[in-house]
């Protein structure tokens, strides 16, 4: 095999060179679809994160009815503390939440009143603190039949809507990996196949003087790997830097989304990627083999 | 050293082409296959170096059955069998040298010996001079010397030749036969199918007429025996 190895490998380029276009296709649609894997994977392992992180919160923010004077807030507060299951609440007044969005945004307090019509838009709210996270579903609805207060917000509930939506993603996510993943594995196939078609005469002489099956498949089923791993390279590459990029500026903006940076999860996918570039280079390789170079 | 026993040949089109054919074939022996077009000449052939298989019967090389072999097998009898075409099927877009190396190189031998081999190979069969010539710059005679090259050059056993003077004027072909003489006679068996009447006449070989599929005459120093 050794011997075969100069052979196997001029082979291997002497028939990308002999369809530029078709092997260029070849490698986009494998980098498209493995791309497309990358980048789902690193969002749903975000919304994983993001689900866990939400999920062992005890906290539940509850907005107070926008007319209640500041005694009748104090009243709700002390009267929720009394609740059983309920370790603290805190109020953020509507004052402290206008000066709050205030410095986010970098402006003095008079003009955002003015910038947005005049009047305070932000409710009064009351962090609330259960004791327990088993009790924290509980402790919300009895919090929503309250009359003082007209939006209760907590955890679970947006973990709820984002495993919802998850679960969607994930299947269209799949779909749409699989639908290019096997345009590549197809392209590849047609690749292979026309280098087979090209090269007819020499393998009709190389079978008559006795060349091993093995040897004849080689440069084609290195051709389809070669084509595989090229888009897989490609497809790591785009995948780990844009997500690199895209942390830094989750990072930077969005400060409170908590954003996965997990250097065992990348060098897996990066590897994952390469992996699936190959199998794919294999499968559409071995496909057009069986069924031209068969005794 | 070659024996066909009872050997029929039917193609999936239903053309009969060997007819419960039984030969037995020495070792190196010269051998010419006449008979006319469509007698099965080339099938017999096809059989010797499995291309095809019998519908019936048993093909047996140097006491290997080519029946019951299994694909994956095949290479490996090639290598000891050398096959050349009235076409020559050289590749157009290497050289001289390179279209025999190419008989090596495709069975894993190692650079070295395929240059060396290739060298006294081409020497053997007069080429020397014209090692870096293509295909398309050679004469026919020159183009059949390289298939015969590269069909020798792993010294087998035996050599099949269809036609090979086919497609050469008759002073090449008689250049030719004495290539094939001279290879004989350092030991490789000869078969060879053929229309060239005066070659046969001439050789005085064994001569198997085909026709219709059967074996209609077998003669040792026969002669070609068909009129006109
Ligand atoms: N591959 C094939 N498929 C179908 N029929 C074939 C094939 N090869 C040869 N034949 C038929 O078999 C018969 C013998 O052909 P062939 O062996 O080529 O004869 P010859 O070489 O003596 O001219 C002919 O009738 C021919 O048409
Ligand atoms: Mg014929």
């Amino acid at each position: 095999m050794l011997n075969s190895s100069g052979y196997i490998f001029r082979e291997t380029i002497n028939s990308m060179k002999r369809n530029p276009w078709l092997s260029l296709a070849s490698v986009v649609t494998v980098m498209v679809s493995l791309v497309i894997l990358g980048y789902s994977i690193f969002f749903l392992a975000n919304a994983a994160n993001m689900a866990k992180s939400f999920e062992s919160e005890l906290e539940i923010g509850a907005f107070v009815q926008i007319e209640y004077t500041p005694e009748e807030v104090q009243d709700l507060k002390s009267q929720i503390e009394q609740m059983p299951g309920v370790e603290s609440v805190t109020l953020v007044t509507k004052e402290q939440a206008l000066e709050e969005f205030g410095r986010t945004i970098g402006g003095s307090q008079g003009n955002i009143v003015s910038d947005v019509g005049g009047t305070n838009p932000f409710p009064d709210k009351l962090t609330v603190k259960a004791t327990d996270p088993q009790n924290v579903k509980a402790l919300a609805s009895s919090l929503e039949s309250n009359p003082g207060l007209y939006k209760v917000r907590y955890g679970q509930d947006f973990v709820d809507q984002l495993l919802k939506f998850t679960q969607w993603l994930r299947w269209i996510g799949f779909g749409v990996v699989a639908a290019f993943g096997i345009a590549a594995v197809v392209l590849i196939s047609i690749n292979v196949k026309m280098n087979v078609f090209s090269r007819r005469r020499e393998i009709q002489i190389m079978k008559l003087v006795g060349a091993s099956n093995s040897f004849i498949r080689w440069p084609f089923l290195i051709e389809g790997l070669a084509l595989g791993l090229v888009g897989g390279t490609f497809a790591a590459v785009i995948v780990g830097l844009g997500y690199n990029w895209i942390t830094v500026y989750v990072q930077s903006t969005l400060t409170f989304l908590p954003v996965v940076q997990n250097e065992v999860l990348f060098r897996q996918v990066s590897i994952g990627l390469l992996l699936g570039g190959m199998v794919m280079g294999a499968l559409g390789s071995l496909f057009s083999l069986q069924k031209f170079l068969r005794a | 050293m070659i024996q066909l026993t009872n050997v029929s040949k039917i193609y999936p089109n239903g053309a009969r082409a060997l007819v419960d054919v039984n030969l037995k074939i020495g070792k190196g022996n010269f051998v010419f296959l006449v008979g006319p077009s469509g007698a099965g000449k080339s099938t017999l052939i096809k059989l010797l170096y499995r291309e095809e298989t019998p519908t019936r019967g048993q093909v047996q090389i140097n006491s290997k059955n080519l029946v019951r072999m299994k694909d994956r097998e095949v290479p490996y009898l090639r290598r000891n069998i050398g096959v050349i075409f009235q076409d020559f099927k050289l590749l157009p877009n290497k050289t001289v040298f390179e279209n025999v190396a190419f008989a090596l190189e495709v069975i894993g031998v190692a650079k070295r010996e395929v240059r060396n081999r290739t060298l006294a190979t081409l020497e053997l069969v007069g080429l020397k001079a014209k090692e870096t010539a293509y295909p398309h710059e050679l004469s026919g005679g020159e183009q059949q010397r390289v298939c015969v090259a590269r069909a020798i050059i792993n010294n087998p056993a035996l050599l099949v030749a269809d036609e090979p003077t086919g497609n050469l004027d008759p002073d090449t072909a008689w250049d030719i036969m004495e290539l094939l003489y001279d290879i004989n006679k350092r030991g490789t068996t000869i078969v060879m199918a053929t229309h060239a009447r005066a070659i046969v006449n001439k050789m005085q070989k064994r001569v198997i007429a085909i026709e219709n599929g059967r074996v209609a005459r077998d003669e040792e120093k026969g002669g070609y025996g068909y009129d006109a």
